[in-house]
């Protein structure tokens, strides 16, 4: 099936717990979730499992050419970048970094289309760096809505502040507040 | 109680000790350096776990000896946490995020870093089901 419902989320440093709670109380959503994570080869197997401990939906390190399934996690591998086809097929490519990283945020939620009858919410949680700005702005360009993590529970602010000096983002909010709200958009009312 | 693998790599001798007084008391072994070199010095002996690096040391500050274990191949297996003053590191960091699991900031809750250290530990030994 087309997926049209698609959360992507960019995080790096203070990211694994942050996503642990993130998704430790959210339920199965009517949407793909792609995390951008900055990490190393190795260790993007490692965090999946953790996360896979807590959450309610499977999740799995991406692989090149597979389509995207609602309420999945799927999380992009370290060492290479990730962009999606049509907004649900993946592709990873080998490339130069981008903002310093691999995976790049940006490069993942440029890679987005207007979807069709469809709903995107980009998310950008802690980390040093201003990866998912232009990301964000893209999202919100093409009729998503944008959220961005708050200064007091961010490990390291510069991510989402980042994203917040783009004018972009619809909300800010702390972990557990963005996920009622990610549930609030995907799950409530839509098909 | 652990054979969990952490180290402290701290030039304030006050810091070494109370943070390993307090894990040894929580029964976790816990092994504290004054710099970079020793550090880099432990990895190449073997160590692999949770390394819980200061950012402003003399000799080697914390992000210097990322960049020389990752130039030595000593990063695989391991999980860095930044222990620091600093609300926002500088740009120095760039580059090393994808090394850099945490960023916690001094005074921390020894309980948080606790926590933390815990989390990060199970996942490096695979403490979660081997499947995902």
């Amino acid at each position: 099936m087309f997926n049209n419902r698609i959360v992507m989320i960019a995080v790096s440093t203070g990211g694994p717990i942050t996503l642990k709670k993130l998704f430790a109380d959210m339920p199965p959503l009517n949407a793909a979730v792609v995390i951008i994570l900055h990490i190393q080869p190795g260790m993007d197997r490692l965090v999946a499992k953790g996360l896979a401990a807590v959450a309610s939906m499977p999740v799995s390190v991406a692989e090149h050419g597979e389509f995207l399934e609602r309420g999945r996690i799927y999380l992009a591998p370290g060492g290479c970048h990730l962009t999606l086809e049509g907004n649900r097929r993946i592709m990873l490519h080998e490339g130069p970094r981008v903002n310093f990283v691999q995976p790049a945020a940006d490069v993942a939620m440029k890679s987005l289309g207007r979807p069709f009858m469809g709903k995107i919410v980009g998310v950008v949680l802690t980390g040093m760096g201003n990866d998912g700005a232009a990301g964000i702005y893209h999202i919100k360009e093409i009729g998503g809505t944008t959220i961005a993590q708050d200064r007091k529970t961010s490990a390291i602010y510069s991510m989402p502040n980042s994203a917040l000096q783009t004018g972009a983002v619809d909300f800010v909010f702390s972990p557990d507040k963005i996920c009622w709200k990610i549930v609030e958009l995907m799950n409530e009312g839509a098909n | 109680m652990s054979d969990i693998q952490v180290m402290l790599v701290d030039d304030e001798e006050l810091i070494r000790d109370a943070v390993s007084f307090y894990f040894q008391a929580k029964g976790f072994r816990i092994l504290t350096v004054p710099g970079g070199e020793e550090c880099l010095s432990l990895l190449e002996d073997g160590f692999r776990g949770v390394i819980l690096m200061d950012v402003m040391m003399p000799r080697m500050d914390g992000w210097r000896t990322i960049r020389e274990m990752v130039e030595r191949g000593l990063h695989p297996g391991n999980a860095i946490v930044m222990l620091t003053a600093l609300d926002e590191p500088d740009e120095r960091m760039e580059g090393l995020q994808e090394y850099i699991i945490d960023y916690m900031t001094k005074p921390f809750d020894p309980q948080a870093l606790l926590d933390s250290v815990l989390y990060y530990s199970k996942l490096l030994g695979s403490g979660y089901p081997n499947h995902v």
